[in-house]
């Protein structure tokens, strides 16, 4: 897989954000370095959905996080509106500058009763951006702002406001996190396994909630998650990571009923009810992800790839075209 | 009372294990929980059972009170019997080597089932040692045999190592290999894949599959995942704030689902086939509260097919079909089904005061 390149990337004016040639490395202990992410593009249209699908530990939320500069990436460039006049260079920014752009990028994470402090009251906790961020909001009107994000996301602010995060139950936790980055009427809302640790039932009330959300206030969403199944619901286009690489990028449907990488191909087969479009045989890997510490020359998805040849220990396959706005990183595409 | 005491009592000679009417409580501040609320199945030997329910559903402490791991003050009641012995009785005289040898359970978590500062020889061996009287080498080269037969790569080298050497996945390979060392013929599986990825997901559950089968084992799986035991489980039972909602066989449950919170559970999850954005029917509003359970059904205030008598009498479990029970007034597929539910969607609102509006428009758009 999984290689760098950039033919992924389109050209349009209607783009919200494209990340190029992203490399995330952390120090670890004398000499050794982890490879998070290692050089990856791709770019998010204007009220699109990007989904981004992998396991754990390649790098999914880490890309998020680089996103919103958190910390800053090694190397490579975030760039909101790209091509237009009011291109911002992420990554060039630093400090107050850096600061007045966040209200436009919000984030809502996994486990949503971590994410909100347990001492304050739901009102308080929903309207902390807009206070920190008061000058910028003169025209709002904090407590009907806040009203209002509630009562979108299905809580009923008479109710709830004077509540603690205590009191509500895993599902309605994550409301008050969309909620609260809805205050501010960002652009991008980034999604970091938003369903993950919730229950089944209440699973699909939350992205029916998120796509409500996306077309009511204009969002783009990036919604990061390991359910394949989940990500194809929610998401126009998708990108499968794999070791801090990205091995396919395409529109939803198109990959998921036309996977080309290998990669793509042993996601689809390991879900518990398998993809009809691969063979449940095509499952057949081994369980261990190579370090990323280490991480194998070539095509980093080799030591565990069914097709792999001398060719991709030699040389890393580069980002190509396979069909209309579908992309894969392999010396061997399609299916076997 | 047949469906009382589980499926299958005609057609089947003695089961292998038992429960029947089982009752958990928890004192509690704010009173009496009742975690299971008399819950019936009988398991063939061989067979492998399916337990399916949300968080709270009770799935895990049907579980825990099979392996005598409740702590001292749950209230415990109805009867257990395992190969003709009554479990239960066996807790109290402090039968010990029942559980962990005919009896053993893999549990969800396999980064806290393991002891941190014990090799994974040790932890292996030591059941070996102490129900089987194995002395120290034999139960080594035996412990070794079993890492092998889980599929743990070098088994000889891994029995020195200690669990954080290990992923995810091979830890719960050793787990595993753990619960199978006294060759036990029940395994509860208690959500084993739930911390996994996907792609090690399928083999620890193939691997079970072929364990079992090698061995003649029983098994129990225990998820909240429909699609996981689709395919696995020879039986079905959907439970949901502590009751069984439905059993059947797998055939029988997905080609003729009878109960509305098994229809609602399959209809929730997005399938990897579906085409993007299709529009999920979400089960509003949350699981009760089981501190004074209401009377009727319990799942009365999310249930579309919802009736006049869901909110008063509480349905008993009935037969259904061959090897079908289901406890519903309305079922899926039924007449008094099809009726509720167009009398609500007429009325746009059910008994319970659940709004109809949001599944008419999904299932308009459909």
């Amino acid at each position: 897989m999984a290689g760098s390149g950039t033919a992924q990337l389109r050209e349009s004016d209607k783009m919200v954000l494209r990340v190029e040639n992203l490399v995330m490395e952390f120090p670890a202990g004398i000499h050794q370095v982890v490879h998070a992410v290692s050089d990856i593009s791709f770019d998010v249209q204007r009220g699109e959905t990007l989904g981004i699908v992998g396991e754990s530990g390649c790098g999914k939320s880490t890309t998020a996080r680089a996103i919103v500069q958190l910390p800053k990436p090694t190397s490579g460039t975030v760039l909101l509106d790209p091509g237009t006049d009011a291109e911002i260079e992420l990554t060039a920014k630093e400090g107050e500058e850096l600061r007045a752009i966040r209200p436009r990028i919000q984030m809502i994470f996994q486990d949503p009763i971590s994410s909100l402090n347990p001492r304050r009251r739901v009102r308080d906790i929903v309207a902390e951006g807009l206070s920190i961020w008061r000058e910028e909001y003169p025209d709002v009107d904090v407590e009907a702002q806040v009203d209002e994000v509630l009562t979108a996301v299905g809580l009923d602010p008479e109710v709830a406001a004077s509540r603690r995060p205590h009191q509500f139950s895993g599902g309605q936790c994550q409301r008050i996190s969309i909620a609260r980055a809805l205050a501010l009427n960002p652009e991008i809302l980034i999604c970091d396994e938003p369903v993950s640790a919730l229950d089944v039932s209440v699973q699909a009330q939350i992205i029916n909630i998120l796509e409500e959300m996306k077309e009511r206030y204009g969002l783009t969403l990036i919604f990061i998650s390991h359910d394949l199944s989940v990500v194809r619901n929610v998401s126009d286009r998708v990108v499968v990571m794999y070791l801090g690489k990205v091995c396919e990028v395409g529109d939803s449907n198109t990959l998921f009923s036309e996977p080309a990488h290998p990669y793509t191909r042993v996601l689809l087969a390991s879900a518990p009810e398998p993809s009809a479009v691969v063979d449940e045989s095509e499952s057949a890997i081994g369980d261990e992800l190579p370090s990323p510490m280490d991480p194998p020359s070539g095509c980093r998805f080799r030591t565990r790839c069914p097709r792999t040849t001398g060719l991709c220990a030699s040389e890393e396959p580069v980002m190509a075209k396979v069909g209309l706005d579908h992309f894969v990183a392999c010396h061997f595409p399609g299916s076997p | 009372m047949c469906a009382k005491s589980g499926l299958g009592k005609a057609d089947m000679a003695a089961p292998l294990l038992s429960v029947s009417n089982l009752h958990v409580g928890f004192a509690t501040e704010k009173g009496l929980v009742r975690a299971v609320d008399g819950v019936s199945f009988d398991l063939t030997e061989g067979q492998t059972l399916g337990i399916v329910g949300e968080s709270g559903s009770g799935k895990s402490v049907t579980a825990k009170t099979l392996m005598n791991l409740l702590p001292s003050y749950a209230r415990v009641g109805g009867s257990i019997t395992f190969d003709g012995r009554d479990v239960r009785a066996m807790a109290t005289e402090g039968e010990r080597h029942f559980w962990g040898v005919e009896m053993t359970m893999v549990f969800q978590d396999p980064m806290t089932s393991l002891n941190p500062v014990k090799r994974i020889g040790e932890q292996i061996a030591e059941s070996l040692r102490v129900h089987l009287k194995r002395t120290r080498s034999e139960a080594k080269d035996e412990a070794g045999d079993l890492l092998q037969q889980v599929g743990v790569p070098e088994p000889r080298k891994r029995l020195r190592q200690y669990p954080h050497e290990l992923s995810g996945g091979l830890r719960q390979r050793v787990v595993i290999a753990m619960s199978l060392a006294c060759s036990p013929r029940l395994l509860i599986a208690d959500e084993p894949t739930t911390a996994l990825d996907v792609t090690v997901q399928k083999h620890i559950l193939d691997l079970l599959d072929e364990l079992r089968e090698e061995r003649g084992m029983t098994m129990i799986l225990i998820t909240h995942d429909l699609g996981v035991v689709r395919g696995r489980a020879d039986q079905i039972m959907v439970m949901y704030a502590g009751r069984t909602m439905e059993q059947a066989d797998t055939a029988t449950l997905f080609s003729q689902m009878r109960h509305p919170y098994t229809e609602a559970l399959l209809e929730t999850i997005p399938r990897i086939d579906m085409a993007s954005h299709t529009r999920l029917i979400p089960i509003p509003g949350m699981p009760p509260e089981l501190v004074d359970v209401p009377d009727g059904c319990l799942f009365s205030q999310r249930c579309r097919s919802c009736s006049d008598s869901c909110l008063t009498d509480q349905p008993p479990l009935e037969v259904c079909g061959p090897m079908h029970v289901c406890a519903c007034h309305t079922p899926v597929g039924t007449e008094a089904g099809a009726a509720a539910r167009a009398a609500n969607r007429e009325a746009g609102v059910t008994p319970a005061g659940l709004d109809m509006g949001t599944f008419t428009a999904v299932e308009e758009s459909a």
